[in-house]
């Protein structure tokens, strides 16, 4: 027999049938999909809590990250110090918000870039074909037969490591896989009946493409979009442990990492790598989180 | 495609500092040759030729199994690989097993059980999964297991006492387990959406009016029709694990490729690198071919296809 | 009421309602009709008028976000009575029923067969799970029934797949699947709406010739007039949850006595009767599942309506086979 719990829901839900308490609400269906969903929620939560307390860094912590303090090396968290000091008396909060700034940014931003240059030429390219989509199409198969960390390792190896170099070694890795998104999108909107309508009122390519049928591709890209954060986040942290990322004078949350390499740090002085692995943990999870409910609302199949 | 791979990866190497004849002999001979001789040797390997005819040079002595000569130790890049790559191997396949069983496994119970806790736990640990960096899980796993409670060794494959193979089975364990981990994340999320697209559909329905009972219906019917998309899917993420192998094998002093990849980097040893990263390409490419086959094999719809 | 003899199912009172998106919807809404062995009753009505339920109810094939109210579905199989709203659903007695005794056949033949199994092996799985038979045994019997439904060199075919069978071919595969375990009752949903019109014909003849040779109940759900009009034994006409009107084919097609009824004969056009028919649409359209009418909920789609109707009538015995729920019946046809 059906199991008790769902018995009693089916009742009430009856009873309040019948005595019209329930009303169907034509709101904005998809912003309210992703307010009920709560992860999707908790997640938009931490994204703007832990950002935010990047871009303040300086007014939640004095001290600054790069600042040698051979006084106070090695402190346990304490009140003066909320994650404890470093092997060079650095304070580790402050250089958590402070490298927060930017892995974030090559995180996010490269993310962005790449969406914004795989969109263009996609969108185009999936519409209308022709030469520059061929060679688009071939570049990126290129770039997608390399695993990314190899790839990333071998640009790396090649340019030699810098903020910047990072920055647009991410952007050529990424954008191939925006590009093919968009693509694959047009493709199929292009079939649509309103495309042809709007091509026989004469309206020009370059429209039709970007102002009407872009907004409509959006959806699976804004999605893509938070993956690939989420995806550059823990590459760049995995390259900057491995001290092959960004430079080490540098604060990021990889490089704050790098000192676990040591067995003794490892061991013995968990405050200066283990909360920063959770932050990064925390902000891809939330990442995660945002790109599920965008993608559960943005998608038509879904049922209650 | 490969082609035109080994092309660029051929014209990235010529780009390098570092001239193709001192990257073919041994450093032993290089050692003590003199400037004339160096000219004649490179007269007579062509160097001064085009372009073209040494990158065809290069790649038929790449096919003949000559991949020339590391810059850093001057040993025989081919002696490196062929050290290294059985360990990569080994750590790939198993944490492949492992992730596509468990994965699997517990996305049919996820979607069997859609709603209830059991499936809200999994999917939020699903996310965790591959939320945690690799690294850092490993890290922690290495900590706890490793030298808190030491239960498993610290790092390293092989111990020179180990004469069996149950012997080193203690030192596998950590390392796939870590570089399963994203892989059975995303396997069981496809599964579990896979499963819950096939489960509401028409021939389900039509199963069960035929009264045949409820496991056979699900695994049978349903996951049997649902595998197609999930290994495509995973078939996608294979380059993930092959890459993922270079940091875990860092972190556990697993010497393997990845390993030795990063080693070159860091080295600047460019021969290495090159031949390193085409042959991870060769492989990915391989892996992608191999999925094609896998899948024509479980769908008989796309057997028709290709008739 | 009939002599329980002839009767190989009863549905009485029956009320399913869907709770998805956390609404109630009312989707079967008090019906009653009986399934005579060896005759055909053709369930009609417009698409989501709940008939498509009614089936999948007696089969205890509901989604989860359902369940059956109230009513009873009495199977009177051999001697015994059996109440399937008291099985549990995918028990081990419905699944004994579900194939051997009651057997299902589905609108599209493309989406009901699974993709990649041969139709040989779904047609032997019903076999193997409700009888005894060897698999040499089950392997001849699945290639005479292939034989049986017309299929065409029936030992190559059993071994393909449906992607590469024909419409036609895939529903009388469908067909020889429901049949295999020689089945009391039959239920059809909509077998050929996906169908051309000369397979359409094809099938119903299958059919036909399936009720004529082995006794069996068949229940065929459709929302085509000339489908009733030419295998129909009984009519039950169903709206919104509703049967509206139900008898023998001559009592409702001849002497329709409800609005709705009526109203769906005028608007067909029959085949030979010249261009000049007087086709007449249905005004309005069906409503809102959560938002119905109080009452009869064909009121304000009808021409007769008037106060009376904001009551839900009850069902009046015209004679002893033909039942309406109307308060104008009398208007509508002289007796």
């Amino acid at each position: 027999m059906k199991t008790n719990s769902l018995n009693k829901k089916f009742d009430k839900i009856r009873f309040l049938e019948e005595n019209n308490k329930l009303v169907s609400k034509d709101q904005n269906r998809l912003l309210n999909k992703f307010l009920n969903n709560k992860l999707a929620v908790l997640g938009l939560i931490l994204f703007t809590i832990i950002i935010l307390a990047t871009i303040f860094a300086p007014l939640l912590s004095p001290y600054d990250p790069l600042k040698v303090d051979l006084r106070s090396m090695r402190q346990p968290p304490s009140l003066d110090h909320w994650f404890g000091t470093d092997n060079t008396g650095r304070d580790v909060f402050s250089r958590v918000l402070y490298g927060g700034r930017v892995s974030i940014f090559v995180g996010l931003g490269s993310s962005l870039m790449a969406a914004l240059i795989g969109l263009a030429i996609g969108c185009y390219g999936g519409y209308r074909g022709g030469w520059v989509d061929v060679i688009a199409l071939r570049i990126s198969e290129i770039f997608t037969s390399f695993p990314q960390i190899i790839l990333v390792l071998l640009l790396v190896s090649i340019t030699g490591q810098s903020l910047t170099n990072l920055f647009v070694i991410f952007i050529l890795t990424g954008w191939g896989g925006m590009y093919r998104l968009s693509r694959a999108r047009m493709l199929s909107l292009r079939e649509e009946e309103y495309v042809q309508a709007l091509e026989s009122f004469g309206i020009s390519t370059f429209k039709i493409c970007y102002k009407h049928m872009l907004p409509n591709a959006l959806g699976p890209v804004m999605v893509m979009i938070t993956l690939s954060t989420a995806m550059f986040i823990l590459t760049e942290a995995g390259l900057s442990f491995l001290g092959l990322g960004v430079p080490l004078n540098v604060p990021t949350w990889g490089n704050i990492l790098n000192v676990a390499t040591d067995i003794v740090v490892l061991q013995n002085y968990w405050w200066m790598w283990a909360p920063v692995g959770i932050v990064i943990s925390v902000f891809v999870l939330a990442v995660n989180f945002i790109g599920d409910g965008l993608r559960d609302s943005t998608d038509p199949s879904q049922q209650g | 495609m490969i082609f035109v791979i080994s092309f660029l990866v051929y014209f990235g190497l010529d780009l390098t500092p570092g001239d193709a004849v001192s990257h073919m002999i041994s450093p032993e001979l290089a050692a003590t040759i003199t400037a004339e001789k160096l000219e004649a040797m490179r007269e007579a390997y062509g160097l001064n030729a085009t372009f073209l005819e040494r990158y065809w040079i290069w790649l038929t002595s790449c096919l003949k199994g000559d991949f020339g000569y590391s810059m850093a130790g001057g040993v025989a890049i081919k002696d490196i690989m062929v050290k290294t790559i059985p360990a990569t191997l080994e750590l790939s396949i198993v944490a492949l097993i492992i992730s596509t069983i468990l994965g699997c496994s517990l996305g049919i119970l996820s979607a069997l059980k859609k709603g209830s806790a059991t499936d809200s736990g999994l999917t939020v640990a699903g996310m965790a999964g591959v939320s945690i960096p690799e690294f850092f899980f490993a890290l922690v796993a290495i900590l706890i297991f490793g030298m808190h409670f030491q239960w498993l060794p610290v790092g390293g494959r092989l111990l020179p006492h180990y004469e069996n193979f149950l012997d080193r089975i203690p030192n596998i364990v950590m390392p796939s387990l870590v570089l399963a981990l994203a892989l059975t994340a995303g396997a069981m999320r496809y599964s579990r959406s896979s499963m819950l697209d096939v489960l509401s559909r028409e021939f389900i329905k039509t199963a069960r009016s035929k009264g045949l009972p409820e496991w056979r219906i699900n695994l049978l019917h349903g996951f049997r029709v649902a595998l197609t998309p999930v290994v495509v899917l995973i078939g996608f993420r294979l380059p993930l694990l092959i890459g993922g192998s270079t940091i875990i094998e860092q972190v556990f002093q697993w010497p393997g490729i990845g390993n030795m990849f990063i080693r070159s980097v860091r080295a600047s040893d460019y021969p290495l690198v090159m031949m390193i990263s085409l042959m991870y390409v060769f492989v990915v490419l391989t892996a992608s071919l191999l999925i094609d086959l896998l899948t024509a094999l479980i769908d008989p719809r796309v057997r028709l296809g290709k008739e | 009421m009939e002599n329980n003899k002839n009767i190989a199912l009863s549905v009485k009172d029956l009320k399913t309602y869907f709770y998805t998106n956390n609404r109630c919807n009312k989707a079967v809404n008090g019906v009653s009709f009986d399934i005579e062995k060896g005759k055909t009753l053709c369930v009609v009505g417009e698409s989501g008028c709940g008939k498509s339920v009614t089936a999948s109810t007696i089969m205890q094939l509901l989604p989860t976000l359902s369940r059956i109210e109230e009513g009873e579905i009495t199977f009177y199989k051999d001697d015994e009575k059996i109440n399937i709203e008291k099985l549990e659903r995918n028990g081990q007695k419905m699944r004994e029923i579900r194939g051997s005794d009651i057997a299902m056949i589905f609108q599209d033949p493309m989406t009901a067969l699974n993709p990649v199994f041969t139709v040989g092996f779904q047609i032997a799985e019903n076999l193997k799970y409700h009888t005894n038979m060897n698999k040499k045994e089950i392997r001849e019997k699945t290639i005479s029934l292939l034989d049986d439904m017309g299929i065409p060199l029936p030992e190559q075919r059993v071994d393909e797949y449906p992607h590469s069978y024909s419409g036609g071919m895939r529903q009388r595969a469908m067909i020889a699947m429901a049949m295999a375990c020689n089945p009391k009752i039959l239920i059809a949903d909509e077998p050929t709406t996906a169908l051309d019109v000369t397979i359409q014909a094809q099938i119903f003849e299958l059919m036909d010739n399936l009720k004529k040779n082995y006794n069996t109940a068949i229940m065929l759900i459709t929302h085509d007039m000339g489908v009733v009009a030419e295998l129909a034994d009984n009519v039950a006409v169903m709206y919104m949850g509703n049967i509206v009107e139900s008898g023998t084919a001559d009592d409702v097609l001849r002497r329709p006595t409800h609005p709705y009824t009526k109203a769906l004969l005028d608007s067909v056009p029959v085949l030979g009767r010249g261009r000049n028919q007087d086709i007449q649409p249905i005004k309005g359209s069906t409503p809102d599942p959560y938002d119905r009418p109080v009452g009869c909920q064909f009121a304000p789609r009808c021409s007769f309506a008037d106060n009376t109707c904001e009551v839900m009538p009850e069902i009046t015995n015209i004679s002893s086979s033909h039942d309406v729920r109307c308060h104008k019946y009398k208007e509508i046809f002289q007796y």
